[in-house]
């Protein structure tokens, strides 16, 4: 176990010789389904051809991590399975019901011409005896990974009959020697690449709608400013930076526009800013500070922050005739709306007893429910298939992230030496 | 192991550190119908994020910003670039290959953007830790001005404050942060003769820009206490405004919990952290 993380660690270390040392994401269950499926996965097996380097990751361990860690299933021990079986006619399926699985999975990685190499999985229901799922994948050894996710959520959708979500990418800022990081990291966690360092704080990265582009607020000019960047080239502008405070962006759902809090004009008001003629027209006005600003996904709301009632609520308005009405109205402090993919479902923070937790309501019944137990819950976020929420929260006094499956009953963590806040799951 | 592995394991990472910069990433997915008859036809799905942010980790030696400029950003490209240590101050961004167009190559990540720290302003902050404290008697000795009817304070001649009186801790112009009540923006009875000094400094320096800077606590999400810094910061603003400050040589700006002047959890720690700063550019 040791020597397999220093394995891990060791390129990166070497790679960035003169960064600071980067530290390992780990990831911690915090709490599961109470009724896990109890699933098997083999080893795949590997061919490895001339010329192709060994320690060639078995792609068998991503996606036991990923559905491991989701809290859906109980991992059966495999280790004692020498030879990997390669295909189904070398899969013994009985003695693996014997052993108490109600699915089995088993893979093979061979390599194909040029530097590519295929991956092929099969998902076998081990009661009924019935293959569920097989599917192949060519990729390059860089693509591994990726493949391996896709897999978890090709297992998840067939014994869950829901998306999973583990092959999305999330973003965040790491605060560590007193530099503030702006990482962009697969949904495992692992992969984690620094997109932009500053001494001055970073907050509130939001995702395009295409995944290629992150806005987010930086203090580097002394005051808040947003910044789109791309992430392909790491090229980035300043766009809003008007007299007073920018910050609070979100972009619309075509990526054309982002709606921004200013206060050029009067206190923090919320302001659509089309991206291309870099215009800004006004979207709320009083005397109440208004941010926090969200999207519906279809494009006809603005979920936003404002105190104008006395205390900070969410309310909602038609980005047509900019009608607000208010949304929340237990207790005296709900703020940071996100909704999910299918608009149907606010996640939002709700403070109870000066505590801050992550609640959810269901936007048709109104029904609000408080998904967690930790006191200090900041910046909800959505999965790609809206079942799990991404937030930030404070263990020890120190910033991890954590998510949290819709119904609340399944939690993970994520912690890194070094404080982790404002995460975003990103496409 | 961990010693003997070490050297061993740096040799090959020499290897495999110089090889995987930025290949494409594709991925094919086809469905299996029979186990083990794969089918010729179906989807082509070319997935791109992931695998290039693997390549970028093992290909991206980041060389940054080694010359600062103050006007903002510089970019460069090229492949494999030795690593140079980071200028401390400077914000630096990096490129990450990311794509999610069907079927195309990726463009590789390796662009780098710096920015040097900010140029304006650059210096606003500093000497802000010599402030605080409570207000001290300096303030009511130092009333050179009177209130006229309008609410502007009209300065006596010979009571023009320098630049120097802003550090000189005998006068009230040393005094730069005002403390809020919770949830509040309310300005507390106590720093209007800090208010009246500053009002009466700014007015006899046109030069003089001032940066209001608001901050809250850290309770709660962080815009929302951005913006309860920026009313806080406004707040002082109009107070000024009021004293007859004309509102172009003025600026209010939220660093909302950003920026505690305590590093605590308690309500000690919290007052002390919401404040508005009263700044100068170029100080």
């Amino acid at each position: 176990m040791l020597s397999r993380s220093i394995r891990r660690f060791l390129p990166l270390l070497f790679c960035f010789l003169a960064l600071p040392l980067r530290a390992e994401m780990t990831i911690e269950i915090v709490g599961g389904a109470a009724n896990r499926i109890p699933l098997a996965i083999l080893p795949f097996s590997l061919t490895v051809a001339p010329g192709m380097p060994a320690g060639l990751a078995n792609p068998a361990e991503v996606v036991a991590g990923d559905l491991g860690r989701s809290g859906y299933f109980r991992l059966l021990d495999t280790g004692d399975v020498m030879v990997p079986p390669a295909d189904p006619q070398a899969l013994q399926l009985s003695s693996w019901k014997a052993r108490g699985a109600d699915a089995v999975v088993i893979g093979q990685v061979r390599p194909l011409p040029g530097e590519r190499v295929e991956v092929r999985f099969w998902l076998y229901d081990a009661v009924r005896q019935a293959q569920l799922t097989a599917l192949s994948y060519t990729t390059t050894r860089d693509g591994l990974r990726a493949v391996a996710h896709r897999i978890a959520d090709a297992v998840h959708q067939a014994l869950l009959g829901e998306p999973g979500a583990y092959g999305g990418r999330i973003a965040y800022i790491l605060k560590r020697d007193g530099r503030y990081e702006l990482q962009v990291a697969d949904a495992d966690s692992q992969n984690a690449v620094t997109v932009t360092t500053s001494p001055e704080p970073l907050i509130s990265p939001a995702w395009s709608p295409d995944g290629r582009r992150l806005a987010y607020v930086s203090f580097e000019d002394k005051k808040p400013v947003v910044y789109v960047q791309n992430l392909a080239d790491g090229s980035r502008r300043a766009v809003a930076k008007f007299r007073g405070s920018n910050s609070a962006p979100a972009w619309s759902p075509d990526g054309r526009r982002l709606a921004v809090t200013l206060s050029k004009d009067d206190t923090s008001q919320i302001y659509l800013l089309d991206l291309l003629t870099g215009e800004a027209r006004r979207f709320t006005r009083g005397g109440a500070l208004d941010t926090e600003p969200v999207f519906s996904p279809d494009g006809q709301w603005l979920y936003f922050t404002s105190d104008r009632g006395g205390s900070p609520q969410i309310y909602r308005a038609a980005l047509a005739t900019g009608a607000a009405s208010r949304v929340t109205f237990e207790g005296s402090y709900n703020v940071s709306p996100t909704l999910s993919p299918d608009g149907r479902t606010l996640a939002f923070v709700h403070r109870r007893d000066s505590r801050f937790h992550i609640a959810v309501m269901d936007l048709n019944s109104r029904q609000t429910q408080v998904l967690t137990d930790t006191n200090h819950d900041e910046s909800p976020s959505f999965a790609a298939n809206g079942r799990l929420l991404l937030y930030a929260t404070l263990v020890n006094n120190r910033g991890v992230l954590a998510t949290v499956s819709v119904d609340g009953k399944v939690k993970q963590r994520l912690s890194q030496s070094g404080d982790l806040r404002e995460p975003a799951w990103g496409p | 192991m961990k010693q003997l592995a070490y050297p061993v394991l740096l040799a090959a990472l020499l290897a495999g550190c110089a090889g995987t910069p930025s290949q494409e990433a594709a991925i094919e997915d086809r469905g299996i119908r029979a186990a083990e008859a794969i089918p010729t036809e179906g989807v082509r799905i070319v997935e791109a994020g992931r695998a290039e942010t693997r390549a970028m980790v093992g290909a991206a030696p980041v060389s940054e910003a080694t010359s600062k400029t103050a006007a903002g950003v510089q970019t460069s490209t090229s492949g494999t670039r030795p690593i140079t240590e980071k200028p401390v101050d400077s914000v630096a961004t990096r490129g990450l290959a990311a794509s999610t167009s069907v079927g195309k190559p990726l463009s590789d990540g390796k662009a780098q953007t710096a920015a040097a720290g900010s140029s304006a302003g650059a210096g606003v902050g500093a000497g802000v830790g010599a402030a605080g404290g409570a207000v001290d008697g300096t303030a009511a000795a130092d009333g050179k001005g009177a209130l006229a009817q309008d609410g502007s304070l009209l300065p006596k001649p010979d009571a023009a404050p320098s630049w120097g009186d802003l550090t000189n801790p005998e006068s009230p112009l040393s005094k730069r942060r005002l403390l809020f009540d919770y949830d509040s923006s309310a300005i507390r009875d106590e720093y209007r003769q800090v208010l009246e000094a500053h009002a009466r400094f700014i007015k006899g320096n046109k030069d003089a820009r001032s940066i209001l800077q608001g901050h809250a606590d850290e309770r709660g999400s962080r815009e929302y206490n951005l913006a309860l810094g920026q009313r806080r910061a406004e707040s002082v603003l109009k107070a000024l405004n009021l004293l007859g400050v004309p509102e172009d040589q003025m600026e209010a700006v939220s660093f909302g919990e950003e920026k505690p002047v305590v590093e605590g959890h308690d309500e000690s720690a919290w007052q002390q952290n919401r404040r508005t700063e009263v700044l100068y550019q170029g100080e």
